[in-house]
């Protein structure tokens, strides 16, 4: 009578496992390969849980048990894993699952509204009627600079210095809002403080302008990408809240759940509000500075706004994808 | 007054989960596998790989800009508003765009051998890597990632806020060895096999555990090798009416020898799953 050992099992099986390693090894994904090796691929994957399962029951060593596990592991996640991105993916997400999941959140994303509009415009009016509040909020010196950068109505400037101011937006702008978002994981304190704290600069700043004479520079400059801008931070802070809230009223759930179950929806909106973002830098780097009419510039702001509207309300619904 | 009942504060409830940093996975198909879950300083030195490698991306690019603009092909305002650009995809998508090309790694990851994976085991989706690592903004606070490495400490995976939002968390991918097969060395003599019944008389417990400690013996001390033979051979040597033990692993490495090579040369069958394995004399 003769025992079956580990060296007969690992000497039956060593060249498939082999196999499987080396289609692991490669450097393409596995939907890469041709359909042949996928189903080669995913029959080695069953094989070997087969082979890990009979290793734990026929008590085999631990580095043949934990070989086999690895193998299959990674097998399984090379298996079941699907592309990370594709450029569908990202037009559905745009078209579809962001307006929808802020439409879901309605209620966040009006909170968020109020959060900054409502210092925004206090802030706004209180510079008007006491110049002496903006001092109190922002230095005297950023004050008198913004209102000299405003002075001249703007009559377009070269190529570069958008560029510059572009990137400079990318970088400063969008930073903001994913700070503004990432924050509210702190029951939502965060993405409140940014709000709060961006209505009352942004709304003094402007007031300040306006106090001094160039209103009507400023407001042409700002109307326009403030449409994407606005917006955008305003949904950054609303995602933010989402996944605080998340944490608050649980539904049942427990705290981690109802955290991980807001996640695909925060995710859409966080990443529809960068796109937005992104458009923004464009606008305020080449469009807004430009030197094209004001008239022109405040017909253009006012349809962009209300293609932003229309957008959020609209695209996306009807349709069960 | 304490109430006299209250005996809570020595009873403990034994704890479901193994106290030990891996965790099981369950697929469709009811196969466990076992994922070692990367420790906060395994995690942090990937970051330090990732932070160098980020810096030195901002130094090139720096350099290449300085290069063009005295060249005079770019004016100064385009090299800035790139140079705001990079550094703006790389705070922000550095992560994002390797983690998404090279399924939850980066190059730091890939040093350490560690990857992203949802908790099911499932390879990551772009929506998980955005959410992760947008979250680093709050894991970073208030400097130095202390909100994510307290996190960490309180979580059984060690997973930071930006893991717990996506649902993911980062493991050890090991590569486990196939072990070299089982030689016994010197080969057995005829002379000393002679001194053995045709079936040795042990249990299938006892076979494994001899199997285990021959697969283990080129790693221990001779100390610690004698030692534990010794608990086992004089018990089998017993029963086998051997009055005692000279070599006491030599005489387990024999009774394996005898065990599974016999003494008739039968081919070996094919092992499969499902045939099971089969048994030895005592059943």
């Amino acid at each position: 009578m003769k025992v079956h050992t580990q060296d007969e099992f690992v000497r039956a099986h060593e060249s498939r496992w082999r196999h499987l390693e080396t289609l692991l090894e490669r450097k393409r994904a596995l939907y890469q390969h041709s359909a042949v090796e996928i189903s080669r691929f995913a029959e080695d994957y069953r094989v070997v849980c087969g082979h890990l399962a009979y290793a734990r029951t026929a008590g085999f060593g631990g580095d043949l048990v934990a070989y086999l596990d690895s193998l299959a592991g990674r097998a399984h996640n090379a298996l079941y894993g699907a592309r990370p991105l594709r450029v569908g993916a990202l037009w559905h997400l745009m078209i579809r699952r962001f307006p929808r999941a802020l439409r879901r959140h309605w209620r966040a994303f009006g909170v968020a509204n109020l959060l900054f509009y409502g210092p925004f415009f206090a802030a706004l009016l209180l510079t008007l009627k006491y110049p002496g509040f903006a001092g109190e909020v922002l230095p005297k010196g950023l004050l008198e600079r913004m209102a000299d950068m405003y002075a001249d109505a703007h009559s377009g400037r070269e190529f570069g210095t958008d560029a510059a101011m572009a990137g400079h937006y990318v970088h400063n702008n969008i930073g903001i809002a994913f700070r503004c978002f990432a924050t509210g994981i702190l029951f939502g304190l965060g993405s409140m403080f940014f709000l709060l704290y961006n209505g009352i600069v942004i709304g003094t700043v402007i007031g300040y302008v306006i106090y001094r004479g160039n209103g009507e520079n400023i407001l042409t400059f700002v109307c326009g990408h403030g449409a994407f801008e606005l917006t955008g931070i305003v949904i950054s802070g609303a995602a933010g809240m989402v996944m605080g809230y998340a944490l608050v009223d649980t539904g049942g759930r427990s705290r981690l759940e109802s955290l991980r179950a807001c996640g695909p929806d925060v995710g859409a909106m966080i990443m529809g509000a960068g796109v937005m973002l992104l458009i923004a830098a464009f606008v305020e780097g080449f469009w807004s500075p430009s030197g094209i009419a004001a008239p022109v510039k405040w017909s253009v702001a006012a349809g962009l706004w209300l293609l932003i509207a229309i957008y959020l309300v609209v695209a996306g619904r009807g349709g069960t994808r | 007054m304490v109430p006299s009942n209250r005996v809570g504060l020595t009873q403990r409830k034994p704890s479901a989960v193994p106290l030990d940093t891996t965790a099981e996975v369950e697929t469709p198909e009811h196969i466990r596998f076992h994922y070692r879950i990367a420790g906060p300083a395994r995690r942090a030195l990937a970051y330090s790989i990732d932070l160098v490698i980020r810096g030195l991306i901002v130094y090139a690019i720096f350099i290449l800009l300085i290069l063009t603009f005295i060249s005079g092909d770019v004016t100064e305002g385009a090299s800035f508003g790139a140079i705001a650009v990079a550094l703006f995809v790389i705070e922000w998508g550095y992560y994002v765009v390797f983690e998404t090309v090279w399924s939850g790694r980066t190059p730091g990851k890939r040093m350490l051998r560690l990857r992203v994976v949802k908790e099911g085991g499932y390879a990551v989706n772009f929506n998980d890597i955005v959410l992760r690592n947008l979250l680093r903004a709050a894991d970073i606070l208030p400097g130095i990632y202390s909100i994510g490495a307290l996190v960490m400490s309180l979580d059984t995976r060690c997973r930071r806020l930006g893991d717990l939002v996506a649902g993911t968390m980062v493991v050890v991918e090991e590569r486990g060895m196939l072990g070299q097969p089982l030689v016994i060395h010197p080969p057995p003599t005829p002379a000393e096999l002679a001194t053995l019944p045709s079936r040795p008389p042990v249990s299938p417990e006892e076979f494994e555990a001899i199997e285990l400690f021959l697969r283990r013996c080129g790693r221990l001390s001779t100390a610690r090798e004698d030692e534990l033979a010794e608990m086992l051979a004089p018990n089998l040597a017993k029963r086998m009416g051997h009055p005692r033990v000279t070599d006491a692993s030599r005489l387990l490495a024999l009774i394996y020898h005898r065990l599974t090579v016999g003494e008739a040369t039968v081919p070996d069958p094919v092992v499969t799953p499902a045939t099971g394995r089969p048994r030895g004399p005592w059943g």
